[in-house]
């Protein structure tokens, strides 16, 4: 979770939570949306396998959504030590009509749905579910 | 009343430090394995001190097995085979396993925990591999997020490498990171140097080792790697040959052509690199002077998405449309793909429809 052991900035930003508050704060603002950690990693995972599906070139679904995944050479591990690694590969969602773009891995599609964990207020790759949910669905 | 709580206190402190002082006793006698014997593919025996995980055993006695993950048993790269005393498979090891390798006692070296003498068995490619101490030469901006960073082997060192292969770079502690990282980086130089290698790196976001790289590195640094690594190389043919690149992907095909340039080829080679932009082009006037050093090459970029500002008249799009003119006889043509795994299916899957066969399409996939 620290700055420096799997990635540069670690996982937690500039959060004072512990990472299981944070769960938990997000859990909590999952249920007032009316979505599951599940429901939103499978829309990750629908959005990441359609840009693989098309070579993750700019992609276009539903004349709502562009997708587009860069990958980058290596793995990264899960920070609460699950086993297996996860492809450094960069998907971006921009929702058209919005213009808001969401940036995510492989490796946060595996911590939304295995541990309901967005990352902390402040890291580079903190998903807002409240924003997942309003702007990617 | 506080006396007695004191003296509890000090009771349980006590039985705590005699409990850690028997602990440690017993981690020295009942751990101590002793020297044991590694049993090299029936050929080789070296001594090592039992307890350690066969991979760091086998890396003191430098003999080092491909690891992304720095033996924390979560990539998988370090598999070997285990013919006798690695004991039973770990709950660690099965997920990374399949039942092939189950059944071949293929196993994780860096789960695998020396206690007995052992039998393994490895490539015979990985003797050629060493670690190097090196110094950095040469930083050059190649673009906005890619670096060429060119080393110099120190202690009259050499590395014996094949054009297409890589190295692993250990960047050190830097900032708020407190551990050494390992990454793999293809050669981007061609093998003749022998005392000199360059890698191609390209900024990952959140990377410790690409940040490492980008932001502290600087000539006159002391840097180690191991290497070389991987079986991604030209085939001694006279078959034509595609290839093709993305981004950081051009390191290896770059050294080939280093390469080839030297020993002198007249195989009708095409060269397709794809890039997204104008800014993310790189070595175009070097790759485009091989085509005066061959008789028979030519350099194709391709960007996808060029920008009005770009001024681009060149081919835009994907590259595989533009393969059936490079294509004479499919049959005869290699194929050498390296970058993002997307683009090495989508051109796999074009080449095999022009013909050429997949037991000759070599690539080296990002991810």
């Amino acid at each position: 979770m620290q700055p420096g052991v799997i990635t540069y900035g670690g996982f937690l930003g500039t959060d004072k939570r512990h990472y299981l508050d944070i769960i938990a704060d997000d859990e909590k603002k999952l249920d007032t949306l009316g979505k599951s950690a599940e429901e939103i990693a499978d829309r990750l995972e629908y959005f990441q396998q359609v840009s693989f599906d098309s070579f993750q070139s700019s992609t276009v679904l539903e004349d709502k959504w562009d997708v587009e995944t860069e990958v980058v050479r290596g793995y990264i591990a899960c920070p609460f030590a699950h086993q297996g690694m996860y492809r450094k590969s960069y998907t971006t969602v921009t929702n058209l009509q919005s213009k808001k773009s969401f940036t995510f891995t492989a490796l946060h599609i595996h911590l939304i749905r295995a541990h309901h964990f967005f990352e902390g207020k402040g890291s580079h790759f903190r998903l807002e579910p409240e924003d997942l949910v309003k702007e990617l669905f | 009343m506080i006396t007695k709580v004191l003296l509890d206190i000090a009771i349980m402190s006590a039985i705590g430090v005699i409990l850690a002082l028997l602990m440690v006793i017993a981690q020295r006698w009942l751990s101590n394995y002793g020297e044991l014997s590694i049993n090299i593919n029936g050929k080789r025996d070296i001594t090592v001190i039992g307890g350690n995980s066969l991979l760091s055993s086998l890396s003191e006695k430098q003999i080092f097995l491909p690891s992304a993950c720095g033996g924390r048993g979560t990539c998988g790269a370090c598999k070997c085979k285990v013919d006798e005393g690695g004991g039973p498979v770990l709950p660690t090891e099965k997920p990374l396993l399949s039942k092939t390798e189950l059944e071949g006692n293929i196993r994780l070296s860096c789960q695998v925990k020396v206690k007995n003498n052992v039998k393994i068995q490895i490539p015979d490619s990985i003797f050629n591999i060493r670690k190097y101490q090196t110094e950095v030469v040469e930083i050059l901006d190649y673009t906005y997020d890619t670096k060429g960073i060119t080393f110099k082997l120190l202690d009259e060192q050499t590395i014996d490498f094949k054009a297409g292969q890589y190295v692993q770079l250990e960047s050190k502690p830097y900032e708020k990171v407190k551990q050494k990282a390992i990454r793999a980086y293809s050669i981007s130089s061609k093998p003749s140097l022998q005392n000199r290698l360059q890698l191609i790196i390209r900024q990952v976001p959140e990377g410790i080792c690409t940040t490492w790289v980008h932001k502290h590195l600087k000539v006159g640094d002391k840097v180690s790697f191991t290497g070389p690594y991987g079986d991604f190389f030209l085939r001694d043919t006279d078959a034509d040959i595609i290839f093709v690149a993305g981004g950081s992907g051009k390191a290896p095909i770059k050294s080939i052509l280093e390469h080839l340039a030297e020993t002198g080829t007249s195989r009708k080679m095409s060269y397709f690199f794809g890039a997204r932009t104008v800014k993310d082009l790189y070595l175009t006037e070097e790759m485009q002077a091989f085509e005066k050093v061959f008789e028979n090459f030519e350099y194709v970029p391709v960007l996808s998405h060029p920008e009005p500002g770009d001024g681009w008249t060149g081919k835009t799009g994907f590259v595989m449309p533009f393969f059936k003119d490079a294509i004479r006889d499919p049959q005869n043509t290699e194929a050498y793909l390296c970058g993002s795994p997307g683009m090495i299916a989508a051109v796999t899957k074009s080449l095999k429809e022009y013909g050429v066969l997949e037991g000759k399409i070599y690539y080296d996939s990002f991810g």
